[in-house]
């Protein structure tokens, strides 16, 4: 389970980027008291356009940034005080996420098992599972830099799962993704589900949220527009379609 | 879990063929290579102007006090065709367009002053880009001073003992391995230190702006391992590859030395082999690991903040003259370890190791000079721990 709420998050501004925004704030709130809740086996997707806070906010739930203000549970665990033990029950899994290309598959995969401290045998038996799974044992000892998209996007698969996590938190997971590569992942986004983990996952794309999410959030500029569940958003929408009703929502808030 | 990512990362650095040739192949090659032309080509250049059939030019005729005189010495002094010229000026321009070697010009009154018994004055002219050729010059005028000096003692009837006032005998009470130590000791510290920082600084960009930049960073920052360790873990790749460089450039110093034969004397070759102990191995070791510790910490909070390989290299790139030019401290011979200079960073370890190989260093000034590498290595690697826990910093 995810519990987020009051989350800010503020980033110092400096002169270059003061220049780049065309602002003279010092400070720039990325992120602005954001709550929501995602809950055992449903999927969660964090909607927003480009620039909304998404990424931010997933960094702040898989702990690299540290929230300004607010507080987040993962699965019963403070992760703002205690980082450290929150990031065992995180897998996390970004469309830009890059993996090491001079290592095989095998070699990566044990890395991160160790860190993540997976007994051998467990990560052995988790590793097969995975394998077998994925379809990985024909490239499991070929350098990634060599293997294709799909292969690396596997192995990214792998490496997020290894571990076992209660929660998986996917940034923009599809993106830069052709159709075939990106249907690993909605896989496992519903494996994740089934399993009865916790999911949550960004996307700026309505036909991708529409297929996988239980619940949503909007997100713009920082600000939460929406939470609730998507059948709650279906039947409130004034808009003809979904993506029609995303883009309505975010330009009547463009002003605020 | 240090060990984990430091394993992890040395694989990866060994698996890169630019690392690779900057830590290994480079530093291994680059003496045998250096040292063997340096050698060949001075040899050769020394060997032809000695043996080389000269042209000299002498303003005048044959009848002249010294072409006479040169005429008679004999080939097994050196090879040699005597031209005549009427004036010094073509004589020059001739020497300058290299078809001279050497041109003499006897003054008007020599003749009459060796009669005299007074010093005849001689001009020699030659070209100073041309090596040995004063050499050469001084050969044939040295057989022709003694030769005339002779004639002079016989006629004034002068036994040369009485009219050598002094007879000076210079002892140097320091030894060979001191004087090596002292003049040439500055070398090897150098070699550490600028092979050390290039070793260091291709890891030390790869592991944290290469990783950055391939997006890899933030995968390893959700595990549940603490900043410090994978901070401590990277940096003990970087530090080990500054290490190894510095090592290989003084193997290929060693095999330059042990294997070409570069070095013939064969005293020269035991002082060597004296200085080569274990023992001073290990004391230059607990030098230079400070050294190599403060380097890296110089170089990761630059490549933690800087957002492309290219970017880190054009700042870490200047920063390398910063460094490495103070150790070039040791190729002057005047300074000496003092508490002065004990506390000045790389200047400390090159006079030190200096001094080690001479065999005259002060344990005190060589604690003193510990103690200042090593609280500069701490705060370098405390500064590193700031940047590298900087969460801007690690995330593009």
């Amino acid at each position: 389970m995810i519990q987020v709420k009051d989350l800010v998050k503020e980033f110092e501004l400096t002169r270059q980027q003061q220049k780049e925004l065309n602002t003279t704030e010092k400070i720039a709130r990325a992120v602005d008291n954001v709550s929501f809740d995602c809950q055992p086996g449903r999927v969660f997707s964090l909607l927003g356009p480009n620039g909304a806070g998404k990424t931010t906010t997933m960094r702040m739930l898989s702990t690299i940034f540290k929230p300004t203000s607010g507080s987040i549970q993962i699965a019963g665990i403070d992760a703002v005080s205690d980082a450290q033990e929150a990031r065992k029950k995180i897998g996390f899994l970004t469309g830009s996420t890059g993996l090491y290309a001079r290592l095989t598959p095998d070699e990566l995969i044990n890395y991160f098992a160790t860190l993540y401290g997976v007994p051998a045998d467990v990560r052995e038996e988790r590793k097969e599972h995975l394998y077998n799974l994925l379809g990985m044992h024909d490239f499991r000892g070929k350098r990634i830099g060599k293997l294709s998209t799909g292969m690396k996007q596997k192995v990214s698969i792998c490496r997020t799962m290894i571990h076992d996590p209660e929660v998986v938190v996917f940034d923009e997971p599809t993106s830069g993704l052709d159709v075939i590569t990106a249907e690993n992942i909605i896989q496992l986004i519903r494996d994740c589900k089934d399993q009865g983990k916790t999911v949550i996952f960004s996307s700026h794309i309505m036909s991708e949220v529409d297929l996988l999410c239980d619940d949503m959030a909007i997100i713009h500029k920082g600000k939460l527009l929406f939470s609730g569940t998507m059948d709650d958003f279906r039947s409130n929408m004034q808009a003809d379609n979904l993506t029609a009703e995303f883009i309505r929502i975010v330009q009547q808030n463009q002003n605020t | 879990m240090i060990f984990t990512i430091l394993k992890k990362e040395l694989i990866d650095t060994l698996r890169d063929r630019r690392t690779l040739m900057m830590m290994l192949v480079i530093p291994i090659l680059v003496f045998p290579i250096i040292l063997n032309l340096f050698f060949t080509v001075s040899e050769s250049f020394q060997k032809e102007a000695a043996t080389k059939a000269l042209k000299i030019g002498i303003v005048g005729t044959e009848e002249l006090f010294i072409a006479r005189e040169l005429k008679a010495i004999p080939e097994s002094v050196g090879s040699k065709t005597i031209i005549y010229f009427k004036d010094t000026l073509e004589l020059q321009k001739m020497i300058k367009s290299d078809s001279i070697d050497l041109g003499i010009y006897q003054g008007v009154e020599l003749d009459q002053m060796l009669k005299n018994y007074k010093p005849a004055p001689l001009s020699v002219y030659y070209n100073a880009t041309k090596m040995g050729m004063q050499e050469r010059a001084e050969v044939y005028l040295k057989v022709i001073d003694t030769k005339v000096k002779n004639i002079r003692y016989k006629e004034l009837n002068i036994d040369p003992e009485q009219i050598e006032p002094l007879r000076v005998e210079y002892k140097n009470v320091a030894s060979n391995k001191e004087m090596i130590g002292k003049l040439a000791g500055g070398v090897l510290p150098y070699i550490f230190i600028a092979f050390g920082f290039i070793g260091c600084m291709y890891p030390a960009i790869d592991l944290f702006t290469g990783e950055k930049e391939r997006g890899t960073i933030e995968t390893l920052l959700t595990t549940p391992v603490p900043r410090w360790q994978i901070l401590f873990g990277k940096m003990g790749v970087v530090v080990l590859s500054g290490l190894t460089a510095a090592s290989c450039a003084l193997l290929g110093l060693f095999l330059s030395i042990e294997v070409m034969d570069v070095v013939k004397n064969e005293e020269i070759l035991n002082i060597i082999h004296s200085i080569l102990s274990p023992g001073f191995i290990l004391m230059l070791y607990a030098l230079l690991i400070p050294l190599t510790v403060f380097f890296a910490g110089m170089m990761i909070p630059i490549a933690v903040h800087a957002k492309t390989f290219k970017e880190a290299q054009s700042i870490i790139t200047p920063l390398n003259i910063v460094m490495v030019l103070p150790a070039m401290v040791g190729f002057f011979p005047g300074i000496e370890l003092n508490a002065m200079t004990a506390s000045i960073p790389v200047v400390n370890v090159v006079l030190a190791t200096k001094e080690l190989i001479a065999g005259t260093l002060d344990l005190g000034l060589l604690a003193v000079s510990f103690v200042v590498m090593f609280a500069l290595a701490l705060l370098s690697v405390f500064v590193s721990y700031k940047r590298f826990d900087k969460e801007t910093n690690v995330v593009l």
